[in-house]
């Protein structure tokens, strides 16, 4: 291999680049040219040090071995700035939701908020269950004083389908 | 019986690479028809010529076929050789190897030989049809139209003009000048822009070969190269030219306020007003959009008529139209700045401390709105801060894909500018992807702001925001120091990049000149003939026909100006022999032809037969082009293209359908 990580001595993994590669849908998906817009708008930046432009950068090049455990592809708030604003239609976005995918199929470690969230979209048919509030009067309400309608859990018919497409994706 | 002579040319490993050209020339040879074939490295190198040449002589071919390059490249290169050889030109055809076979298909060398050899079938059978031409001669209009004043249609309006060819130099607006007459300095000397050029518009106005028409539009084009007729719509001032001082009295009485264009809307100026301090002609235009006495009512306002004492004013004047004959164009139409209000998330337009580059020009410059100081439009105060942001709509394939190659260097210069003026008492940023400082002397000046304390940031922000108050910050990720920075600003300035004109797709109608992907102007070739647009006898220079900066522009617009010469200084041109003819036989005279021609070229004429009329259609000669429109509109079969009649055409598509060699030609 011509290239190497003189810090880390690690070396591309063009093969595994190119799984990632064809997860999106278009070559230009990775035609970055660095202009760091992705990372100066990137609204887990400032919270969570997510650098868009190095994950597209790194996968270009194909150190890619460290990036499906790593926590950081999991920070991303999936806001979309960074595709509505990139220049070069680049989207660091979709390099991450790769990533992601690939780290599901590698059976890396997810955080627990994600596999929260998918058995309680199974339960509720939600991505958020709702909530009791606060309100400025320091009152908790919630949807049953507030006389909102009453939300039922999916049908069963729902759980079928939903964990059918889960399967299909995975295959 | 002709006798063909085929050549291979490898085009060095261009088709050779690709094509297995001794293939090529081995199955030519079983070609009906084909005498000698060869193939050699570059066939049109002075050996390659000559191998033709002694051939034609030694063997008495009378048909050549040469597979090479595109014939936009070499035809007339081989046509030359051949009529040197005593051999009529248009017995050669070429067949394209290399743009059509070896650069098409780079990765299937077995698919592009069997390609390359049914072309030169195609060829062969062609070339044995070909019929002996003589090239036309017509006279030319030794005379040029420059369409557009910037600083490209004033160099090559001196040029020619200088060179002795009278010249109509056509302007929009109401004064020569163009961009550059906007812009404060210029890099990387830091020329004050006006001092350079305005002696020249003074010169365009005052040279007896150029007739300078302001105010005035293109509205119509005929004709073809060396003799075109053009409409100019000269627009209504309402001021007499020839009567008005420039004195601007007027401009003191007129009650009516208007944005000042010249100013990038940053100023009022007055209904009744000269364009600019340095206009040329410095003669008063009403605007009749704002004009009271135009706009509503007859009885109303007239205050500037009151006022002028030279009796100019003329709420009569009515537009004229004035017919020039020339013999080239130089499309001189230049380019706009792009508008930032595409790119909502940097402000533009929302917060009035957001400006573009153009604006800043405005900003800066003594003629402008400030008098040269640097302040900013919404308080009117001196910047404590400004931050440049680069690449607004450029290399973007959300607005242009295309490097705006001026952007980078007007920002150092206006950041160098600031610096001067508002000395230790701003701080400077410049966000950036790179620096391009390609030119002559640029990089240079890029140290220059670097050593005068101006900070660069690599990275763009995302978006621009701004506080209750209206001041304005934004976060940039900067490469170089790993940090993620907020940067507040009392002043933002945007480089926008330069874009086609609106009117652009017009302009390209009127004189057939042709537009790349970009939306600018075509050049003829992108290398070997960056001066010519397709249509022959039409000229490009400057940002019309891509980005450019002043050196460029100049460069190419001298170009131009030499190029018209060229074309016009003989008093007469050659045209290709390719016209249309008509077999008056089989002419119905149904007049289908005649509207359809886009050149006029073809008049209907009536012969008395027999004691009856009998319409029939005829070619103006010097007209045609050779488009072929009306042969293949004539429902008889009458009109034939030369080098194209049916025949030819039908007899290479037998020989493209025919499989196997021995079919070939039949």
């Amino acid at each position: 291999m011509s290239l190497i990580d003189l810090m880390s001595m690690a070396k591309p993994n063009i093969e595994a680049r190119d799984k990632i590669l064809a997860r999106l849908s278009g070559k230009e998906l990775v035609n970055c040219f660095q202009c760091i817009k992705c990372t100066s708008g990137c609204t887990a930046l400032k919270l969570l040090e997510l650098k868009p432009h190095e994950i597209i950068k790194l996968v270009n090049l194909g150190f890619v071995d460290e990036l499906p455990s790593s926590d950081i592809i999991w920070t991303c708030v999936t806001c979309l700035k960074c595709v509505q604003r990139c220049p070069q239609k680049a989207s660091p976005y979709h390099v991450i939701i790769a990533l992601r995918n690939l780290a599901v199929e590698k059976e890396a470690k997810v955080p627990e908020g994600y596999l929260k969230a998918v058995s309680q979209i199974l339960e509720t048919g939600q991505v958020e269950t709702y909530q009791k509030i606060v309100t400025r009067k320091m009152e908790t309400v919630d949807r049953e004083c507030l006389k909102l309608p009453k939300i039922n859990p999916p049908k069963q018919s729902f759980q079928a389908v939903f964990m059918k497409a889960m399967e299909e994706k995975k295959a | 019986m002709a006798r063909v002579g085929v050549y291979v040319c490898h085009c060095g490993l261009n088709i050779a690479g690709v094509v297995d050209v001794e293939k090529v020339a081995e199955y030519a040879k079983t070609l009906p028809g084909v005498v000698v074939t060869k193939h050699y490295t570059y066939m049109c190198s002075e050996p390659g010529q000559r191998m033709i040449q002694d051939d034609i002589k030694a063997k008495k071919l009378d048909r050549i076929v040469i597979a090479t390059c595109s014939p936009r490249m070499h035809e007339e290169t081989f046509r030359r050789a051949v009529a040197e050889a005593g051999l009529n030109p248009y017995l050669t055809e070429i067949v394209n190897l290399r743009e059509q076979v070896s650069w098409a298909h780079t990765h299937e060398p077995e698919k592009a030989t069997e390609k390359a050899k049914a072309l030169v079938r195609m060829g062969v059978a062609r070339a044995r049809l070909l019929e002996p031409l003589e090239k036309r001669r017509v006279s030319v209009e030794k005379s040029v139209l420059v369409v557009g004043g910037g600083i490209a249609g004033i160099q090559a309006s001196l040029d020619l003009a200088n060179a002795g060819f009278p010249v109509y130099l056509i302007e929009k607006a109401p004064s020569i000048g163009g961009r550059m007459a906007q812009l404060d300095k210029t890099f990387p000397t830091l020329d004050c822009s006006a001092c350079i050029l305005t002696p020249k518009m003074v010169d365009v106005a005052k040279h007896p070969n150029i007739t300078m028409l302001t105010n005035a539009e293109v509205t119509d084009v005929k004709g073809f190269v060396g003799n075109y007729e053009a409409s100019i719509l000269k627009k209504p001032r309402y001021v007499d030219e020839k009567r008005c001082v420039g004195c601007e009295l007027c401009t003191e009485v007129c009650p009516v306020k208007v944005p000042d264009k010249f100013n990038e809307n940053l100023a009022e100026k007055r209904a009744i007003s000269i364009y600019s301090a340095h206009a040329v002609p410095k003669i008063a235009t009403i605007n009749p959009d704002y004009c009271l006495r135009l706009k509503y009512d007859k009885g109303v306002c007239g205050k500037c008529q009151e006022a002028c004492e030279a009796k100019a004013i003329n709420f009569e004047q009515q537009p004229e139209t004035i017919q020039v004959k020339v013999g080239g164009v130089v499309l001189a139409v230049g380019s706009e700045v792009f508008n930032a209000l595409e790119m909502a998330e940097l402000g533009y337009g929302r917060f009035k401390n957001v400006v573009s580059n153009i604006e800043f020009e405005r900003i800066s410059d003594a003629s402008g709105p400030t008098g040269g100081k640097i302040l900013s439009p919404k308080d009117g105060k001196t910047p404590k801060t400004i931050a440049f942001i680069q690449c607004v709509g450029s290399r973007d394939k959300r607005f242009h894909e295309y490097c705006c190659r001026v952007g980078c260097m007007v920002t150092l210069k206006q950041a160098i500018l600031a610096r001067e003026k508002i000395h230790e008492n701003v701080r400077i940023y410049v966000c950036y992807i790179d620096v391009r400082a390609f030119g002559k002397g640029y990089d240079e000046f890029y140290r220059r702001a670097r050593d005068m304390d101006i900070d660069f940031v690599a990275g763009l922000p995302s978006e621009i925001h701004a506080t209750s108050d209206g001041s304005l910050y934004f976060d940039v990720y900067d490469k170089g120091t790993n940090k993620l920075l907020q940067i507040r600003a009392d002043l933002v300035v945007l480089g926008t990049g330069l874009v086609p004109n609106k009117n652009l797709a017009d302009v390209s109608a009127l004189f057939h000149a042709s537009r790349s992907a970009d939306g600018f102007l075509l050049e003829a070739h992108p290398k070997l003939k960056p001066l010519e647009s397709a249509m022959a006898g039409v000229f490009l220079a400057g940002a019309c026909q891509g980005p450019k900066d002043i050196p460029d522009t100049v460069a190419q617009a001298s170009g131009a100006a030499a190029k018209a010469m060229d074309l016009l200084s003989q008093g007469e041109i050659e045209l290709e022999p390719l016209k249309a003819i008509v077999d008056e036989d089989l002419c119905s005279g149904c007049k289908i032809c005649a509207p359809i021609c886009p050149f006029l070229a073809i008049e209907m004429k009536t012969d008395i037969v027999d004691g009856k009329e009998r319409p029939r259609a005829e070619v103006i000669e010097a007209v045609c082009q050779g488009c072929g429109l009306c042969s293949s509109a004539c429902p008889t079969g009458a009109i034939k293209i030369q080098q194209y009649s049916n025949k030819q055409v039908m007899t290479q598509v037998e020989a493209a359908l025919a499989e196997t060699c021995a079919e070939g030609g039949k």
